[in-house]
């Protein structure tokens, strides 16, 4: 009787219904709002299943099971990288190479929070973010891209993984709510009206196979600690643009995604069971979030403004928002916003190079974090 | 000033000047491979 009977005292801690609740809204977001739904949802329910008391599905649960087998040893999202790269097309970057510093700018976000995130934790009774290592781990939520996040939060800060993970996607799924007022702050109406003509060059089917390869040897050996990441990254293009593999790289796409991501988001939920996320270090984290996200946009932004300083052709500073990596999101966001403007501007060409720039800009930050930071 | 400030200012001046250094690597490894592998080969 006791046995039966412990569930329902369990849910006398206030605890289980904050998080029942957390649950129930990240549920909520992806139904009712499609926000990334394909991440939110199985969080959510794993949160719900983490939270349960006395719950079978962690404690040793099949949810323990796959944190160990996926998450400590950082397995799932490097998978999830390898579908990300059998999905992007880096044709529109390699057609305007100079897109990639605007991937560069706009990675700002992340060491404008880190620097945030220690002057927080100096804060007498604050006591979640002791070290440098906890700061990066929130600072890195400014990549924009779920898998840099977990990769590095796993390695530097696993008891925060579940906050930086949810902020991470959270924020991810509100660039269009995010990005907009920051970029019509930043540039005048003018600004945003800039044609940019585009590229007229094609690019060769060789040096779509060559880029893969040679950014994963260069890039692993400047900074070896990215190799796992750029080079699952590359793997996955290069299965898509090498025209042999076309059905490993459809199941890289789609089978292998789809698998690792209801795994990785139901095993994250599973990571926010209420006594240690309900704190308020979760809430720093969420709040220290969306300033990564909003500096990251400035940076991108502003970067454009002053190399437009030094340009005959001028660029229009909006591009500079889309090097937040959050592909394609981001480069979607700023094309409608151009078309607001004037609907004859077709910017998304630029957009997109920005954006896959920032996907390689995101990743090479995390490397740099994981080397840098002792 | 905290030595962990220090560190931190010290590291995010010198990473996010890198990954410009690491893009612009890139961005010459682009220009290379269009030289060298022309659209119609």
């Amino acid at each position: 009787m006791t046995e039966l009977l412990r569930g329902i005292v369990g849910m006398s801690d206030w605890r289980v219904w904050a998080m029942f609740c957390v649950g129930l809204a990240l549920i909520w977001l992806a139904v009712k709002k499609e926000y990334e739904p394909n991440l939110l949802l199985p969080m959510g329910f794993g949160c719900l299943l983490a939270n349960i008391p006395f719950s079978s599905a962690v404690g040793g649960g099949f949810l323990d099971v796959l944190f160990k087998g996926g998450i400590t040893n950082e397995l799932f999202p490097i998978l999830i990288f390898i579908g990300v790269g059998a999905m992007i097309d880096f044709g529109p970057l390699l057609q305007d190479p100079e897109m990639l510093f605007f991937g560069a700018a706009a990675q700002f976000g992340i060491f404008f929070t880190m620097m945030l995130a220690v002057l927080v934790g100096r804060i007498p009774g604050i006591t979640g973010i002791p070290g440098l290592k906890e700061a990066a781990a929130i600072g890195i939520i400014g990549a924009a891209d779920g898998p840099t996040s977990i990769y590095v939060a796993t390695r530097f800060a696993p008891g925060l993984l579940a906050p930086i993970t949810v902020a991470a996607y959270s924020y991810m799924s509100l660039v269009p709510i995010i990005q907009p007022p920051i970029v019509r702050a930043l540039t005048t109406r003018e600004e945003r009206m800039i044609r940019m003509e585009n590229p007229e060059h094609e690019v060769s089917k060789t040096v779509k196979i060559v880029f893969p390869i040679a950014v994963t040897l260069i890039a692993g050996i400047i900074a070896p600690m990215s190799v796992a990441l750029i080079g699952s990254l590359m793997f996955g293009n290069l299965l898509r643009e090498s025209g042999v593999t076309e059905r490993l790289s459809k199941a890289a796409q789609n089978e292998l995604t789809s698998l690792v991501t209801i795994l990785l988001g139901i095993t994250i939920g599973s990571s926010m069971a209420g006594k240690q996320f309900l704190n308020p270090t979760t809430l720093l984290i969420i709040a220290m979030g969306l300033v990564a996200f909003v500096f990251d946009t400035a940076g991108g932004v502003l970067f454009a403004k002053l190399i437009n300083l030094f340009r005959k052709r001028k660029i229009n500073p909006m591009i500079g928002a889309c090097g937040i990596s959050a592909f394609p999101m981001s480069a979607r966001v700023i094309q409608k916003m151009a078309q607001q403007e004037d609907g004859g501007n077709f910017i998304i060409m630029h957009a997109v190079g920005a954006n896959v720039a920032g996907q390689i800009a995101s990743i090479i930050a995390g490397g740099l974090i994981l080397a840098l930071v002792h | 000033m905290d030595s962990v400030v220090v560190d931190g200012l010290r590291i995010s001046g010198l990473s996010y000047l890198l990954i410009f250094v690491v893009l612009g690597i890139f961005y010459g490894l682009i220009k290379l491979l269009l030289r060298i592998f022309p659209a119609k080969e």
